[in-house]
């Protein structure tokens, strides 16, 4: 099992398409690091425009600490393209090379084959959010310097202590991990369906992107729907930046992403496994 | 007849000019007391209580110098104070200048006795329209003061006193003040909701402004020690 999950790593390691997912996430980070140090205090000022009327806000506000978390929150579309990129080209990218076949004429069965690029996948996603917190936080942190967090949302104005930000950025990253997962299991499924992989790459942004919309929408037609969405959930990692964090509300989204992933990841074996293997 | 209408005249107006006068001259005697302090540094604790803010108990230095400069500073970390007009010196809400002052009765707050004297400033160059105070005349102490600024609405400090009451200085001070609503389009922010599809609660009819409140606690002082005008410059801008 491991010797295959080894191989399964060196597959997406040798391809030179998995390094273009950490190029841009080193690319987006230092873009926005250098907007940030060139005017960053202006841009956020816009967004405290109500708040600087009444109060007089002093310190290192543009500190690592938001740095990064203005970048996690510019990246939320970005990166679960960055993981179809891969997860998307599990299954469909054998099929199209013409390896699948060859793959399963080996005494491997095909509920081991799908969970072993499930893990190697997952693995690959979460290397990239490791990748992620370098960039996003600890470049930031360097050149920025640390401080008292603050976080604007719609209606609240949120700000952490210091000392009180590290652990929260460990959370977040944990519950992103879990967040990407989901979205490398919906690419699988998507990949198992198709015989190229551009089109699991396609339909899981496709997906993405609608579902994200729908879950902001705050219409009375889609709010009926939006505890049903994964991505309603997946930005769970953000609650872990609330003063009194929702511990019940994170833990609830984490369960509806593990359901989620272990249903796509279901109905990916259930598929494959009657899957009449032609390529 | 004229000279006996006049003598009872002057016998009915006499008690409300010398009130006045008793008002004015508390107002100045407490005023000037006030005006001793030139500069001080203070050890704080500040807690911000407004319905869409969720802040710490922050600690750090306060820096004070008359008239009107204040700067709250905390070692790596973020300060937030009031606004100028709406300050949380006392200095700077007792206006300045020439004054008509009136004696408005007495209140009782905290087991004190206290004369409420009305203030109202010759000119408002300050912002400020009118101002309450409520003094005791025996310890030369404002415990409250009420001040209607023309553009920030009223702002109330309560005042609580210890070892510093001979420079009129707090231990303690309660702001109440008015707060503008806060918010930020949903799209740009993309809050993470804790129960997704619960419609949002209505918006309470009545205006958009509400109150909110700050303690700030003095732990220490250093009062009159001189301050130089280089601490109050932004350095963060």
């Amino acid at each position: 099992m491991i010797r295959l999950l080894l191989i399964e790593l060196y597959k997406i390691f040798r391809r030179p398409r998995t390094y273009i997912s950490f190029g841009v996430v080193t690319a987006t980070s230092l873009i926005f690091q250098l907007a940030m140090k060139a005017g960053g205090r202006e841009f956020f000022e816009f967004g405290m425009q109500d708040i600087s009327e009444q109060f007089n806000i002093q310190g290192n506000i543009i500190n690592g600490y938001l740095v990064a978390y203005l970048i996690l929150q510019s990246l939320l579309i970005q990166i679960p393209l960055l993981v179809a990129l891969v997860a998307g080209d599990a299954l469909a990218g054998e099929a199209n090379g013409g390896t699948l076949r060859l793959i399963l004429t080996r005494p491997v069965s095909r509920t081991r084959l799908v969970m072993i690029k499930f893990m190697a996948s997952s693995i690959y996603t979460i290397m990239l959010i490791v990748w992620l917190a370098v960039m996003a936080l600890f470049l930031s942190l360097l050149v920025f310097g640390d401080g008292d967090m603050i976080n604007l949302k719609s209606e609240t104005f949120i700000l952490l202590l210091k000392h009180d930000v590290m652990w929260r950025y460990a959370c977040a990253f944990g519950f992103a991990c879990l967040a990407m997962t989901t979205i490398a299991s919906l690419s699988m499924l998507l990949s198992a369906f198709a015989d190229n992989s551009i089109g699991p790459i396609i339909a899981t942004m496709g997906i993405v992107v609608v579902f994200t919309i729908l879950s902001n929408l705050e219409l009375p037609l889609f709010t009926a729907i939006n505890p049903y969405l994964f991505t309603s959930h997946m930005v769970g990692w953000k609650g872990f930046f609330d003063a009194d964090v929702p511990y019940r509300a994170i833990g609830k989204s984490a369960m509806v992403l593990f359901l989620y992933t272990s249903g796509f990841l279901a109905a990916t074996i259930l598929y494959f496994n009657k899957k009449d293997i032609t390529s | 007849m004229i000279r006996v209408l006049a003598f009872v005249f002057t016998l009915f107006l006499l008690p409300f000019t010398t009130m006045a006068s008793d008002a004015q001259g508390l107002y100045l005697t407490l005023r000037s007391k006030v005006l001793t302090v030139k500069d001080y540094t203070a050890d704080v604790r500040v807690l911000i209580d407004v319905s869409y803010m969720q802040i710490p108990t922050l600690e750090g230095m306060l820096y004070y110098k008359a008239p009107d400069k204040v700067k709250m500073v905390r070692k790596d970390g973020i300060s937030m104070l009031p606004r100028k007009n709406i300050s949380l010196t006392l200095g700077s809400l007792i206006p300045s200048g020439g004054v008509t002052v009136l004696d408005a009765g007495t209140a009782t707050i905290k087991g004190h006795n206290l004369r409420i004297l009305k203030v109202i400033p010759d000119d408002d160059k300050t912002g400020i329209v009118l101002t309450r105070i409520w003094v005791d005349e025996g310890e030369l102490l404002a415990y409250r003061t009420e001040t209607t600024t023309r553009d920030e609405g009223t702002v109330v400090l309560d005042l609580e006193y210890g070892s510093y009451a001979r420079y009129a200085l707090p231990d303690k001070v309660s702001i109440t003040m008015d707060v503008k609503e806060y918010k930020l389009p949903k799209g740009a922010t993309m809050d993470y909701s804790e129960a997704p599809g619960t419609p949002k609660k209505p918006v309470a009819a009545g205006g958009k402004n509400e109150k909110g409140r700050i303690d700030i606690t003095y732990l220490s002082y250093k009062v009159n020690k001189g301050l130089s005008d280089s601490i109050f410059a932004d350095k963060d801008k």
